[in-house]
């Protein structure tokens, strides 16, 4: 760690990630990129190569843009500056939602409102459509993952099974299965 | 109004099981509020979605929406704080360790064979929430042109729900 990283203050951190959590619109790889531009590129806090690993780790659970945050912040200035980083991404969304959820439930009567959210409703579920597709073309490899893709909507929709329960069964499977490959190896 | 410490036991356990990028969140959430608890009607939910949807934050953005039904803004707080704890401290962890982790290559082959289970909840969630919500032949036209624009050109989803919005009270 060179003394610039070490000089870092949290006060910085928390400003510079609650920049990007405010204008890091597009949610996602955009704020990866947003987070690569200023923290690898602008002012030279982590390198490339170790960014692409916090970015590979933060696949593992949650979204990786607020991962990728939490990562960085941890390589500057240990704990805190991990926690710090998250919150500081986190919170202007979190103020935006929260002053939108008590618009929605406050004024959900109007029938402006009602008419603007009967055009939005089906544009969400495209979007969910969409991300069902790229991610289909990018994750399933092979008979074995269509397979489990179609048995977990099959679970879902036809038996109505929860979701967690799907997702906990194609974990442990999933476990053997890579225990299984490393053995035959 | 639930209590602060369920909201916060629920949310925590989503935050567990929360892989593969944020959509996994749809059904779980969908299945949690509007089956199990009957906190939101699934119109709401979907709004919710559309809300989240505004703000540069991941998807699960969602928590904060249904976190605030639930138990009004200290609700939204505690939602928010529990389903990012469990992917924040294992940055950390992973962070403090991340060049003696072992076994890393048994969590990655896991989790790259889990992923087409969360490609098939997607899908699914896409169903469900299709044919709960779509009641005319004008939603699915507009359903149509949205995957349209999200699946070949590159706006912001804010932009285009923004843009849905609009529409929805011109044709309304």
């Amino acid at each position: 760690m060179d003394k610039r990283t070490q000089n870092v203050s949290l006060i910085e951190i928390i400003l510079t990630f609650a920049k990007i959590g405010l204008t890091g619109f597009g949610g996602g790889m955009a704020i990866v990129a947003l987070v690569e531009r200023i923290c690898v590129k602008e002012k030279g806090w982590i390198t490339s190569e170790e960014f692409l690993h916090g970015l590979a780790f933060g696949q593992i659970l949650g979204p990786f843009s607020l991962n990728v945050c939490t990562f960085t912040g941890h390589h500057l200035r240990g704990i805190r500056g991990g926690i710090t980083a998250a919150v500081g991404f986190i919170t202007p969304s979190f103020l935006l939602v929260s002053l939108l959820s008590w618009l929605y439930f406050t004024y959900n009567k109007l029938p402006q409102l009602q008419a603007a959210l009967k055009g939005t409703n089906p544009v969400v579920i495209g979007l969910i459509v969409v991300v069902a597709i790229d991610m289909g073309r990018k994750q399933i490899k092979g008979g074995s993952g269509l397979l489990m893709a179609l048995a977990a909507f099959a679970a879902t929709v036809v038996l109505k099974l929860n979701a967690a329960w799907v997702l906990l069964a194609a974990a442990l499977w999933s476990l053997c299965a890579s225990f299984y490959r490393r053995r035959c190896n | 109004m639930a209590s602060l410490f369920s909201l916060a036991w629920i949310y925590f356990r989503i935050g567990l099981i929360f892989v593969g990028g944020g959509y996994v969140l749809i059904p779980l959430l969908n299945h949690i509020m509007v089956d199990q608890y009957h906190w939101l009607t699934l119109r709401q939910f979907l709004d919710g979605l559309a809300l989240s949807q505004l703000t540069p934050g991941p998807l699960a953005m969602l928590a904060t929406f249904t976190g605030f039904r639930a138990g009004g803004f200290l609700g939204g707080l505690v939602a928010t704080v529990f389903i990012f704890l469990p992917c924040v401290i294992l940055m950390l962890v992973v962070g403090r360790n991340y060049d003696r982790l072992k076994n890393i290559d048994i969590i990655k082959s896991t989790l790259d064979g889990l992923l087409p289970a969360v490609v098939g909840l997607v899908a699914a969630a896409a169903w469900n929430l299709g044919a709960s919500s779509l009641t005319g032949i004008k939603e699915f036209i507009i359903l149509v042109i949205g995957f349209v624009i999200f699946k070949w050109t590159k706006v912001s989803p804010m932009v285009v729900i923004i843009g849905a919005g609009l529409v929805g009270i011109l044709v309304n």
